[in-house]
C-alpha cells in the first residue's frame, strides 16, 4: 500500500464483531513510523455490546477524503481503493521532480 | 565386524579379479557370497535387540500431525498457556519496531515491580508477567482444543511394550488423533459452537497481529499496574509520571504505545472487553478485598433477616404479654372488689 500521501486516518470499530476485521487489518498495514513522519492516527474502540458500523476514514495530502464502508469491504478492496487516489498523487510527484 | 553397507568397490575388484570381460554385470550383481554371509550373521545378531514393530516408545507418544514441527510444540506451548494463566490480556500491535517492543517489555517490568503487595507471591508473580506475540491461527486452534476437547473421555488402546508385551495406553494428548478428530469436528461445523462459549466471543479478536499480556494469577494490583503501562486512561489508570519513570515518556516509548491496542482478555476462561478488563483492574484491595465485601453483605444480610424472624415472634410476645397484664389487672380488680366487699 503507498502510504506516503495520507495525512490522517480515523478509525473506530468493536474488536468483537467480525466485521472489524478489516478496519483491523488496515491499522496493521500502516508503516512503523507513520506517526513520527506526520500521519495522524486516531483509533476508537467501541464496547462490546455496540452494533454501530466500523469506521475508516482516509484523508490526503491535496485534502481528498475517503470515507471507506470498512464494514462490508475487504482489506484488498480497502487497500485498491486507497491506492488509485495515492497513484495520482504519486504520479503528479514524479512529474513534478521530473 | 563386516562392513554395514555393501563394499560395492571390493566386490567390484573381486568379481572383476575372477571374470575380467563382463565388468557391467559384476558391477550389477548384489555381492559377493562373503559379504553377504557376513551381512546375514549381523542380521541375526540385531534380531535377539530388536522391538516389537509397532513398538512405540512413552516418550513419544504417537501424533496426527508430525509432532516435531515449530508449529505442534507452539499449539502445545499455547494449551498450556490456555490452561495455566487465568489473566490473558490481547492486544493489537500495529508494526512495533524491535527497539519499541525492548523499551515497552522494560517499562512495563518496571511497572509491575513495583507493584507493593506482602509476601513472595508477588515478585514471583512480577517476574512471570510478559507481553508475547502470538501466531494468531495456532492460538485459536489452542482455544478451541482447551474449549472442545475432553481429554479424560478417549478410550485407552493397547500398545506393546519393549518386551513384546501388550498394554491398555490413553493417547490423549494435545496433538494426539483425538485430539485432532475433537478440533476438526468443530472447525468443519459438526460440532456447534454455542454463542456463549468463550471461543465465540474471542475468535473474532484473534485476526491481524495479536500480542498477548499474561498473568499467572489473578491479581488486580498487577493488572492495574499493567493497564497504566500498556493502556493508561487517566482517572484511574494514570500513567506513570515523568519523574518516577523518564524511561516511560521517552519517543521510542511513546510510539510504541501508541501502536498497541488493547482489544479484549480472557480472564478465568471468560472473555472481557475494555471496559471488563479496567472494572478487573479496578478491584481494590485483590481478590481479599471483594471476599471481604461479600462477607459483610452476607454479614448485614443475615442481621436483617434475623431482627425481621425476630420481629413477629416479638410482637406476639408483647401482645401475649399485654394480653396477660390485662388479664391479671381484672383478676386483681376481681380480687379488690371481693375484698371491698368482705370489708
Amino acid at each position: 500500500m503507498i502510504t506516503r500521501f495520507i495525512t490522517e486516518v480515523q478509525t473506530a470499530f468493536n474488536p468483537f464483531s467480525p466485521r472489524a476485521k478489516s478496519a483491523r487489518l488496515f491499522l496493521s498495514f500502516l508503516p512503523p513510523n507513520a506517526r513520527s513522519s506526520g500521519m495522524s492516527i486516531t483509533t476508537r474502540l467501541l464496547p462490546r455490546a455496540s452494533d454501530a458500523p466500523s469506521k475508516l476514514y482516509v484523508k490526503f495530502r491535496d485534502g481528498k477524503e475517503l470515507n471507506i464502508d470498512a464494514d462490508n469491504m475487504g482489506i484488498k478492496s480497502i487497500i485498491e481503493e486507497v491506492d488509485r487516489h495515492s497513484r495520482i498523487l504519486q504520479k503528479a510527484d514524479d512529474l513534478a521532480a521530473a | 565386524m563386516p562392513p554395514r553397507l555393501r563394499c560395492t568397490a571390493s566386490a567390484r575388484g573381486l568379481t572383476a579379479a575372477v571374470k575380467p570381460s563382463r565388468p557391467s554385470a559384476a558391477l550389477l550383481r548384489p555381492a559377493t557370497p562373503a559379504v553377504t554371509s557376513a551381512a546375514r550373521q549381523y542380521a541375526t545378531v540385531s534380531r535377539g535387540l530388536s522391538l516389537p514393530d509397532d513398538y512405540v516408545p512413552p516418550t513419544k507418544p504417537p501424533t496426527a500431525r508430525p509432532g516435531e514441527t515449530r508449529k505442534a510444540q507452539l499449539l502445545r506451548t499455547y494449551t498450556s498457556l490456555l490452561r495455566t494463566t487465568p489473566v490473558i490480556l490481547l492486544f493489537q500491535h500495529n508494526n512495533l519496531t524491535a527497539e519499541e517492543w525492548i523499551a515497552v517489555r522494560r517499562e512495563l517490568k518496571a511497572g509491575i515491580a513495583a507493584v507493593a503487595t506482602t509476601g513472595d507471591a508477588s515478585a514471583d508473580l512480577a517476574s512471570k508477567a510478559q507481553l508475547q506475540v502470538l501466531r494468531t491461527s495456532i492460538f485459536d486452534v489452542a482455544l478451541k482444543l482447551v474449549e472442545f476437547y475432553d481429554p479424560s473421555k478417549v478410550q485407552p488402546t493397547s500398545a506393546p511394550t519393549a518386551t513384546g508385551k501388550r498394554v491398555k495406553v490413553t493417547y490423549n494428548h494435545d496433538l494426539s488423533k483425538a485430539a485432532w478428530k475433537a478440533v476438526r469436528g468443530v472447525t468443519m461445523g459438526e460440532t456447534k459452537i454455542p454463542e456463549t462459549s468463550t471461543y465465540a466471543q474471542l475468535s473474532p479478536l484473534l485476526v491481524g497481529p495479536v500480542a498477548a499480556f499474561t498473568l499467572p494469577a489473578v491479581s488486580p494490583q498487577h493488572l492495574a499496574a499493567a493497564l497504566s503501562i500498556l493502556a493508561p486512561s487517566p482517572p484511574k489508570f494514570p500513567a506513570p509520571t515523568r519523574k518516577k519513570s523518564p524511561g516511560y515518556h521517552e519517543p521510542i516509548t511513546q510510539s510504541a504505545l501508541q501502536k498497541l491496542l488493547l482489544i479484549g482478555a480472557r480472564i478465568e476462561d471468560k472473555a472481557f472487553d475494555m471496559e471488563g478488563v479496567k472494572w478487573v483492574g479496578g478491584i481494590e484491595n485483590g481478590l481479599d478485598g471483594l471476599r471481604a465485601q461479600l462477607v459483610h453483605m452476607l454479614q448485614s444480610a443475615g442481621m436483617g433477616l434475623t431482627s425481621t424472624l425476630e420481629g413477629a415472634g416479638k410482637s406476639l410476645w408483647l401482645t401475649m404479654e399485654s394480653r396477660r397484664s390485662v388479664l391479671e389487672e381484672e383478676q386483681n380488680g376481681g380480687k379488690t372488689e371481693e375484698k371491698k366487699a368482705e370489708a
